[in-house]
């Protein structure tokens, strides 16, 4: 086993791991917090691809933003009765074991709806490897997908205001 | 990180010294702050233990590890325990990408003097500092007292607010040298000031080629981020005394606040050791480049490989300088500034910080386009 | 990217912090108090529940941080690309579709300012 290969293994199954420990763990902060280690993962998988700057953006995004509002947020509120409704009783009993079939239905039925393509080794020459991959996005990013990345801008000015205008409802816990 | 099994141990061992290199600073950085203090403050600060009070940095280790050890009762031991190691591990992996000295030639070998080499420095760097916010909030949380947990949450507020203006901040820098990667923007940085606009070659022999020449806003308004995001006086709301005992680390003591300690003083390493990589041309020694270094070091020394490591020692002692200015701004600053409030804190990071970096970007790609067409 | 470095570093400090902590408390002496282990509070008995009512402006802040940080990472790649750009010819072009992006970044920043939901009273 090469050391690459052995690199992925250990950063897959260590994924997987952290994955499943957002499902198991019952205290939300412990989940979120794994959710946080999967996004490193991730990126970290990001890396063995060569995708450097998406690895990094990964982290930076991710790990370094998204998954720290969770974290602030689970931290914010308590949760103890809502975790002690979640986790006792038939009814959401029942809601577990369906979404959790229903889960598994999906991952399979796509498993088996896409195993022929997922079989079939790609016969496409592989992209250099060695190259600035960082450069190319920027200058794919601004022939190709020019439309996209402004309209991105647009939607993103568009997440501002409504997290400003939803935090400043009225009804909430600091409504004027 | 390497070919055969001599690279790869040098590889983990220079990991494992660039570790302790910032783990050792730490007591140094403490002392030197103490007597600086002192000194600022017109007083003697510790004198008793040793020379100038040197050995008082054994002393303290030695309580620190004695200390007497608990847990609040409300708290989580795991997040309470996982907290102070976390602290340590953004700022070691961050530091670890700094280059340090010109690479060592040894033989058909090449070694850098920093941790590992990545491609995209900048981004890599950023991105394993902005993880240094889980340790806070861990041990916000962790401890179960609701002033750890207030101060996690103004630091968090804080750390990620000035983030942004960091983060923008260095656009411009990227936007000079057209690359993510530290040791090209060093490279980049050699010799003396020297640029084309409009045609025109400019030269002035007398300055060298740093880029805070090129961009004095964008090192200034990087350089006030960093203060606030190694929670730093005048940006240390996350422990005012006043008002929340002592920030996230309330409940801690003995040798995991040290690990909080190293963590905070890493990271004051690292944002000053990107200033110097950005700003002040990294390991390269104004007035002299490299290649006549080189040629000097072949003429004092037999070897090939006694005149590389002799390159690699005098840019590593010329880096370590400039980080020693720095370290020393950091604590005249924190001996000379009152604290802000928390509202103009906040203030400063969204409303003057980002527009300022904002504007900087802005008028650097103008004139970045004007100056080659 | 040397992410085996990466695994190293990572490990090794995690170690190296686990074991210090070992050795301190194993060094440090122990003596069971039910009223040291009590939560720091100043001076009175701490009450049970820990949690406050904590400002939604803490909220606010992280959530205009996601969207402005990826504004910025956006940036990122036109920064590197910026100069090839212009040696190709295609410098104009770039330079104002992303001032069209900036512009919508200030006019955001202008609106949270205006909105007053930057201000922290």
């Amino acid at each position: 086993m090469s050391p690459d290969v052995f690199l992925f293994w250990f950063l897959a199954i260590l994924t997987v791991i952290s994955g499943l420990m957002v499902v198991l763990m019952t205290n939300p902060v412990f989940s979120a917090l794994s959710l946080a280690m999967t996004m490193v993962l991730i990126g970290a998988l990001f890396v063995t691809l060569n995708a450097t700057f998406l690895a990094g953006v990964q982290l930076i995004v991710y790990a370094g933003a998204v998954m720290v509002l969770f974290v602030m947020v689970l931290m914010l509120f308590d949760l103890k009765n809502e975790i002690y409704a979640f986790t006792r009783g038939k009814i959401s009993g029942a809601f577990k074991v369906g979404s959790v079939g229903i889960l598994a239905g999906l991952v399979i039925g796509s498993i088996g709806l896409t195993a022929s393509t997922l079989l079939q080794s790609s016969t496409a020459p592989l992209v250099s490897m060695s190259g600035d991959t960082t450069k190319d996005l920027g200058k794919i990013l601004f022939s190709q997908y020019l439309l996209g990345f402004e309209a991105l801008g647009a939607l993103l000015l568009i997440v501002a205001v409504g997290a400003v205008a939803l935090a400043r409802s009225k009804g909430g816990t600091h409504a004027k | 990180m390497g070919n055969d099994i001599f690279e790869i141990t040098v590889n983990c061992v220079k990991l494992i010294i660039v570790f302790l290199l910032m783990v050792q600073a730490v007591p140094v950085l403490v002392w030197l702050e103490r007597r600086g203090s002192a000194f600022i403050q017109n007083r003697f600060g510790p004198n008793r233990v040793g020379p100038l009070g040197l050995l008082q940095l054994l002393a303290d280790a030695v309580k620190f590890l004695f200390k007497e050890e608990f847990i609040p009762e409300h708290g989580i031991r795991f997040l309470y325990y996982g907290a102070p190691v976390m602290a340590l591990v953004p700022a070691t992996l961050a530091f670890a990408a700094i280059p340090l000295g010109y690479p060592l030639q040894w033989d058909s070998y090449i070694f850098r003097i920093q941790g590992f080499e990545v491609n995209v420095g900048i981004v890599y760097v950023l991105g394993a500092s902005s993880l240094a916010v889980y340790s806070i909030l861990m041990a916000g949380f962790g401890s179960g007292n609701k002033y750890s947990l207030m101060g996690a949450l103004r630091a968090t507020a804080q750390v990620v607010s000035y983030e942004l203006a960091l983060g923008l901040a260095i656009v411009g820098a990227i936007l000079l040298y057209g690359t993510f990667n530290l040791t090209e923007m060093v490279a980049a940085q050699q010799g003396s000031l020297q640029f084309a606009f409009m045609g025109h070659a400019v030269n002035l022999s007398w300055l060298p080629n740093w880029g805070i020449f090129y961009q004095p806003l964008g090192a200034v308004i990087f350089f006030a981020a960093t203060f606030a995001e190694s929670n730093r006086l005048p940006f240390d709301l996350a422990e005012g005394e006043a008002e929340l005992v002592a920030g996230f680390h309330t409940e801690y003591g003995g040798f995991k606040m040290l690990l909080f300690f190293i963590g905070e003083y890493g990271h004051m390493m690292v944002g000053s050791a990107l200033m110097i990589v950005f700003y002040l041309g990294g390991y390269g020694i104004p007035g002299v480049t490299i290649p006549e270094l080189q040629q000097w070091a072949a003429g004092v020394t037999s070897s090939a490989n006694a005149a590389s490591a002799l390159v690699s020692l005098i840019t590593f002692v010329s880096f370590t300088v400039k980080l020693a200015v720095f370290m020393w701004i950091f604590i005249q600053v924190r001996w000379t500034l009152p604290r802000f409030r928390y509202d103009q804190l906040m203030e400063l990071g969204w409303k003057t910080m980002l527009p300022w970096a904002l504007g900087n970007t802005i008028l650097t790609a103008i004139v970045l386009y004007i100056a080659k067409a | 990217m040397p992410l085996g470095g990466v695994l190293f570093i990572t490990i090794f400090v995690i170690i190296f912090g686990c074991f210090l902590l070992f050795v301190a408390s194993k060094l440090g002496k122990r003596s069971y108090d039910p009223v040291k282990q009590q939560t720091y509070e100043c001076g009175i008995p701490a009450q049970e529940k820990k949690d406050t009512k904590i400002s939604v402006k803490f909220y606010l802040t992280a959530i205009l941080f996601i969207v402005f940080d990826i504004e910025i990472i956006f940036m990122y790649p036109w920064a590197t690309t910026f100069r090839d750009f212009i040696s190709s010819g295609q410098g104009l072009f770039v330079l104002i579709s992303m001032m069209a992006f900036i512009l919508v970044f200030i006019f955001g920043l202008f609106w949270e300012v205006k909105s007053k939901a930057l201000d922290w009273e």
